[in-house]
């Protein structure tokens, strides 16, 4: 290395420094450069369909438990039985929000639209069991009996019905051979649990 | 000291009871209380200023949260550093690691003894300022190498050996680039060379403009004593992306504060020598200060050398948040390779003006041939 | 700079760097003998986040793996997510809507600005200057929200979906991302200026740990840590996929200009320039998106025919392989996915002999290397 080399490194050194520092200093001085979004106080604009915590609508959920089926991380635990009037009953709806990646998957494939993401982002517990969200109130088991209630309560309309009617058509022609007593038993209420 | 007791004991009467051994201590004492105080209200002040230029230079706010604007941070940090547990290494050495921190913080302390602040307002005048400067502030390697040592962690012995290679390395330029200041002021004391810079309208005489020579020597000091004090980007010994802390990884807590106060005063201690030496110290510009009344002509003094000083200290933040850290092979070649031969080609440039003027600057020659 | 170990013969040290090194990337663990500063051997210890994805990959169905793959590149998941749909719709022959296709380049092209801008940031970082890192995560923050703008998150994207893409670009988003270009440009001027050419930063990297071409090649590096050491070689022109054809751009290889080629400094300007080039195919296409649909009609439960195949497309990082058996049911029986940083790490031993421990830290950076892509 020559003298023209020692002094051109020295030169160059001190130009890109100096270039550097320029630019630096632009930003220093100039506060509108400044970026920070001060987060608690202000907050960005959430766009449209961003995928916050999910949130279903149970009064049109129907129970298909597509989402169930379709999550990769099996965060979504639906239960429900088979109504009186032959319609799922939701028994308990959780999302694990903790377990949740937001892919937003289960929200594409919800055929009534009922599952959907929110805008909320926020929140903080001191327990795994906080972070799973129930979007049925109540209790399953109370849920669950309850159906069971009203089906063996229809059941029983039925049968008596179903009795009635035979007694009416027995009275009407004696002459026609009698039908069997009832129908078989209403089948035992369907509960689908998928975990 | 003693003729400022002196002083005292004549104007108060009551006074001259005592014995005056005992009002010299006292004396003495209260300026050592008076300039710790201020030294850590620096290196507090100064943790807080370099995280807001750090915030304004990269587009963001920096801390904002702790009292108006953010200005109570450091008494946060404080309070933090002091209140955290104080870990010792199982396999540490225990003595050398307690002791590590105290070298390195009086190393950088010491200093400020001889830093002239205003008029007059010397902690202590010694005839040997910028001698003293240099050997107190290169004790400093003794406490980095301790505490690489004692740790008994790779990283920080290897950042302790970075320091001790550093430090010494560039202590060379750093007192080349010094000799100039104290050549032209005739004199190793900072008040007196401070003095020597007070012609001219108090802003001409300074020796930065005395000189191409000293001109560059004002350059070659800036960069030599960042890098003899480890500022970014010479900060090897405690590169946090090679050697994750380097020296005082292991340390925590108030141990590890006072590795952090030294960093802010040895940053304190490289811009006054810096306004000292080259920027004409507590020399107001176009005012003299020694024609006020004592008491405001040394305020007024004293607050024209802050000015300065922190002025020097927002460059090297600006520096350190700019560039890039150099390698530790590199970092020698620059201090052997180019800083030591320029600082001695410069030392004799400046001698050879010396003679060749007689010891005037062009200021004076300009100001002389216009009468 | 090499320095060579038998000139000054000391006791040899080990060293951890790893895997809590603020300059590894992640948890990546390197084994470093040194002798003082040089090093005399580096072996890197790679798993630390290995997460079964491929295991996954053989559980899960076809769509529902799509979010995995965001967890393949966590700073390129729109790569990733594109390069997993591009392989499911080869394997079964399925045809994407044009417009979806543009949407696909359009977001990959983004992604890669966005990748290659932590790449700068976070190299810079490590060698010292902050400053620059932040600016990089600045810009960043703008592609961030434009992400969040067409699919709503800001990280884990899952946008491209098997046969096309979950949604079509929202009013306003082509007009943002233009916006965002004209912004952008001029930033890489000011990055080569703020640092690029910075005499330190030039000699921190000139000459380190140089690659050259064939070498670079036998070892299997991909992407522009393979077009640093000057080899021409970009599967988006030499095996092109989607609409790249269509596109005109340049492919960027190093060339030397401060040192040794297939240096630090090469891989490094590399990646600013694909930067520039990215800048120039997302404006291409956003010129020549066509209108129409996003999503080709596949059937809810998919099960491509039996068979198998490989796809590999340009990921930020080098070539993502994506090896595919279909035994004619939902999930595929078995899958491979080859990525560059992992390929990388392979020369990583070679090349760092006789560094200085700074200088592992500028490899490192200059590979560009993420730990998720190393231990999948």
């Amino acid at each position: 290395m020559g003298l023209k080399g020692y002094i051109h490194d020295i030169v160059e050194a001190v130009v890109t420094t100096a270039k550097g520092m320029r630019i630096t200093a632009r930003y220093g001085v100039d506060p509108k450069e400044e970026v920070t979004l001060q987060y608690p106080e202000e907050r960005w604009e959430i766009p449209q369909g961003y995928r916050g915590f999910l949130h279903n609508d149970i009064k049109a959920c129907t129970s298909c438990t597509m989402c169930v089926k379709v999550c990769p991380v099996d965060c979504i635990s639906l239960e429900a039985v088979r109504g009186a009037d032959k319609k799922m009953v939701l028994a308990s709806y959780d999302i694990d929000i903790g377990r949740c990646m937001y892919c937003g998957l289960c929200v594409e494939v919800c055929p009534p639209k009922s599952l959907k993401h929110t805008s909320g982002y926020e929140m903080a517990s001191v327990s795994r069991g906080e972070l799973v969200l129930h979007f049925v109130p109540e209790d399953a088991a109370e849920i669950k009996a309850r159906v069971a209630r009203q089906v063996a309560e229809a059941a029983a309309k039925a049968a008596e019905a179903a009795k009635a009617a035979e007694a009416a058509k027995a009275a009407e022609g004696s002459a026609e051979p009698p039908k069997p007593a009832a129908g078989p038993p209403e089948p035992p209420p369907a509960t689908e649990k998928k975990e | 000291m003693e003729s400022l007791a002196l002083s005292l004991v004549k104007s108060f009467p009551a006074l001259s009871a005592a014995p005056m051994w005992a009002v010299s201590l006292a004396l003495m004492v209260t300026a050592g209380v008076v300039v710790l105080v201020f030294a850590l209200t620096f290196e507090g002040v100064g943790s807080l200023v370099l995280r807001k230029v750090a915030g304004d230079i990269q587009a963001r706010i920096g801390p904002n949260r702790v009292g108006p604007n953010g200005i109570l941070q450091f008494l946060a940090d404080g309070v933090k550093l002091v209140l955290k547990e104080d870990l010792i290494p199982e396999k540490a050495d225990r003595f050398l690691f307690k002791l590590a921190p105290y070298l390195v913080f009086v190393g950088s302390f010491a200093a400020f003894v001889v830093v002239p602040f205003g008029v007059g307002l010397s902690p202590a005048d010694l005839n040997i300022g910028v001698y003293y400067v240099m050997a107190v502030t290169s004790l400093v390697v003794i406490g980095v190498m301790l505490a690489g040592w004692a740790s008994n962690n790779k990283w920080a012995l290897l950042g302790g050996m970075r320091a001790a290679a550093q430090i010494v390395s560039y202590e060379i330029p750093v007192g080349m680039a010094l000799i100039p200041a104290v050549l032209v002021a005739g004199s190793l004391s900072l008040q007196d060379i401070v003095r020597s810079q007070g012609g001219l309208l108090g802003l001409f005489g300074w020796n930065l403009f005395h000189n191409p020579f000293t001109f560059f020597s004002f350059i070659l000091y800036f960069t030599a004593a960042q890098a003899e004090t480890n500022q970014t980007p010479f900060d090897l010994p405690e590169a946090e992306s090679e050697l994750v802390s380097g020296y005082n990884v292991e340390y925590s807590g108030i141990r590890f504060g006072l590795f952090f106060l030294a960093e802010f005063g040895d940053m304190f201690i490289v811009a006054a020598l810096a306004t000292a030496c080259f920027l004409g110290g507590w020399n107001v510009p176009f005012f003299n200060a020694a024609l006020l009344p004592p008491l405001w002509g040394n305020l007024l003094s004293l607050g024209v050398f802050l000015a300065k000083a922190f002025l020097m200290v927002l460059v090297m933040m600006w520096v350190r948040w700019t560039l890039p850290r150099l390698r530790v092979d590199q970092l020698m070649r620059m201090s052997w390779k180019y800083l030591v031969p320029l600082t001695f080609v410069n030392l004799l440039g400046v001698s050879l003006w010396l003679l060749l003027f007689r010891g005037k600057g062009i200021p004076q020659m300009i100001a002389s041939v216009f009468g | 700079m090499t320095i060579r170990p038998e000139a000054l013969p000391t006791q040899e040290m080990t060293i951890n760097m790893g895997p809590q090194h603020p300059s590894t990337h992640g948890v990546l663990r390197v084994i470093l003998t040194t002798d003082g500063e040089v090093v005399v051997r580096a072996v890197p210890d790679v798993g630390y986040l290995h997460r079964a994805l491929e295991k996954i990959g053989e559980r899960v169905t076809y769509a529902q793996f799509m979010p995995f793959t965001d967890r393949l590149d966590y700073l390129a998941a729109m790569n990733c997510n594109c390069a997993w749909a591009w392989a499911v719709e080869k394997l079964a022959k399925i045809e994407v809507p044009e417009r979806a296709e543009y949407l696909r380049v359009i977001v990959c092209e983004l992604n890669r600005i966005s990748s290659h801008l932590i790449a700068f940031g976070s190299f810079t970082a490590d060698m010292g200057a902050f400053t620059p890192f932040l600016y990089a995560i600045r810009e960043r923050e703008k592609v961030n929200d434009l992400f969040e703008m067409i699919c709503g998150n800001r990280l884990t994207y899952n946008y491209a979906r098997i046969g096309g893409v979950s949604g079509d670009a929202p009013p306003g988003f082509l007009e943002k991302t233009r916006e965002f270009l004209d912004y952008f440009e001029p930033k890489l001027d000011e990055y080569n200026n703020l640092i690029s050419y910075n005499k330190i930063f030039v000699h921190r990297l000139a000459n380190v740990a140089a690659i050259p071409g064939p070498e670079a090649v036998a070892y299997g590096l991909t992407g522009p840590n393979l077009r640093g050491s000057g080899v021409r070689f970009d599967l988006r022109k030499d095996e092109p996929y989607s609409v790249y054809p269509k596109l005109d751009f340049n492919v960027c290889v190093g060339t030397g200009e401060r040192g040794k080629l297939g240096d630090c400094f090469d891989r490094y300007m590399v990646r600013i320039n694909e930067m520039r080039e990215s800048v120039r195919i997302v404006r291409q296409a956003l010129e020549q998106i066509p209108e129409g649909p996003v999503l080709a009609k596949v059937p809810r439960v998919f099960k491509p025919p039996v068979g198998e195949v490989y796809f590999r497309s340009e990921c930020p990082r080098g070539e993502t392989g994506i090896y595919l058996i279909s035994d004619g049911s939902t999930n595929s029986s078995r899958l491979k996915i080859r990525t560059g940083s992992f390929v990388t790490m392979n020369i990583f031993e070679k090349v760092t002999r006789g560094l200085m421990i700074a200088d592992i830290v500028a490899v490192i950076g200059s590979f560009d290397i993420i730990l998720p892509e190393i231990d999948r």
